[in-house]
């Protein structure tokens, strides 16, 4: 279902006055996306149903702290979905990835309407990106979209923790200039 | 974790939030730039920056639609009242109700609230709660007789156990489960509403039953399991 930026903004503000009507459309609207979140980095399908019932029960409790104008309210509820599943991967002891589950999470495709409502920023993010190098670009993407901590990204490219660190702040900060232009 | 990379000043700052930002940090350390961000505006708006940047990667999360039980539990969690006890909104006791020996039950819940005159077209204010959860073979309809005070609760199907009785509940939104008895799974009964409970009785009502030891919970909070929860809607 397409979902203009404004009627999700809307919904969280009728949230906020406690409005359970409100709060149903904007599950139905939103859930999937946000589902979606939890799944990619929690990669447990039912640890990610139990975080995304901990994501709602925050949105509904904090609805009056959206401010129009910060964020686009989809990338706010990303956010919180996003806060609340890293708290939980950095909360739980180490384990080994489950390989059924990260077939199970597609690859996301954007949809071309978003993806024209998005070219703007996602241009900009993809440039910058691109500026690095790509080791680098993937260390980013990794750490955003699948949760990656600097253990794991060590791990997976193969180098020190401390390396690590080192490598990605580099780019941070490369980025960071770049994402300011 | 130590810090090699030799950047310091305003940078490390940047720094700070762009990695709280992206997540990759430790849970110490993720705690510990959360506790500054109540108190530095500058850290604040540097958190905004690289969260308004990055969230141009937010369309990479594939949208995958959720289990309608999920739904279910956080309108429980937010809407019934229940939070404080625990029992009600535990993802294990919703998973042993989905995966149990008893399974899910299915109770249809009709409660007439009509005005008690002959009248049949006077029957005209009902409430139903559709009660489902997969894998039970337990399944009753409760109709609520306004005349006499009576909830008429008639098992369709399941299981009565040896050791075990279901107990009936019902919730007010934000207050304690009560008990509304015992009930069978193998017999109508016309089950009288206590006055406590009556006041507050109509649409919006949730009822519950739950899997207790025999006679019921001996404590009047229940312990068991919910087999069937439905709130009353008016149809």
């Amino acid at each position: 279902m397409a979902s203009t930026t404004a009627d999700i903004a809307d919904l969280i503000a009728r949230c906020a006055l406690r409005d359970r009507q409100a709060f149903r459309d904007l599950y139905g609207r939103t859930s999937a996306k946000l589902f979606g979140v939890t799944l990619r980095i929690l990669r447990d399908r039912s640890e990610a149903e139990e975080a995304l019932q901990e994501v709602y029960v925050k949105i509904w409790q904090r609805a009056d702290r959206y401010v129009p104008g910060g964020y686009s309210p989809i990338s706010w509820l990303v956010a919180v979905a996003r806060n609340h599943s890293l708290d939980v991967l950095r909360a739980r002891k180490p384990q080994s990835e489950d390989i059924d589950m990260a077939l199970d999470v597609a690859d996301a495709g954007p949809t071309p309407e978003k993806a024209a409502v998005d070219s703007g920023e996602r241009g900009r993010i993809d440039n910058c990106l691109g500026q690095l190098d790509t080791e680098k670009a993937d260390a980013v993407r990794g750490a955003y979209l699948d949760g990656y901590s600097y253990e794991e990204l060590a791990e997976r490219h193969n180098v020190p923790l401390n390396t690590m660190r080192t490598w990605l702040r580099r780019s941070l900060l490369k980025l960071r200039e770049c994402l300011s232009a | 974790m130590s810090d090699e990379s030799n950047i310091s000043g305003p940078d490390e700052d940047r720094l700070i939030a762009a990695e709280y930002a992206l997540g990759v940090l430790p849970s110490a350390e993720r705690d510990a730039v959360r506790a500054r961000l109540k108190s530095e505006p500058a850290l604040q708006s540097e958190l905004r920056f690289w969260r308004q940047r990055l969230s141009s990667l937010d369309t990479e999360f594939a949208e995958t639609p959720a289990p309608a039980a999920v739904w279910s539990r956080i309108e429980q969690r937010l809407f019934t009242g229940q939070a404080r006890t625990g029992w009600w909104n535990s993802l294990a006791l919703w998973r042993s109700v989905a995966a149990g020996a008893f399974a899910v039950a299915a109770v249809a819940v009709a409660i007439n609230v009509t005005t008690p005159r002959p009248d049949p077209r006077a029957f005209a204010a009902e409430l139903v709660a559709a009660l489902h959860a997969e894998g039970s073979n337990v399944s009753f309809v409760a109709l609520y007789n306004q005349t006499s005070g009576e909830l008429r609760v008639t098992p369709l199907s399941g299981e009565q156990f040896t050791d075990k009785d279901y107990e009936l509940w019902a919730i007010e939104d934000g207050g304690p489960a009560k008990s509304m008895g015992v009930i069978a799974a193998n017999a109508r009964q016309d089950v009288k509403i206590s006055k406590d409970i009556l006041v507050d009785f109509g649409e919006g009502t949730t009822l519950a039953v739950t899997l207790e030891t025999k006679g019921g919970s001996p404590t009047g909070v229940a312990q068991g399991p919910i087999v069937a929860v439905g709130k009353a809607t008016q149809i």
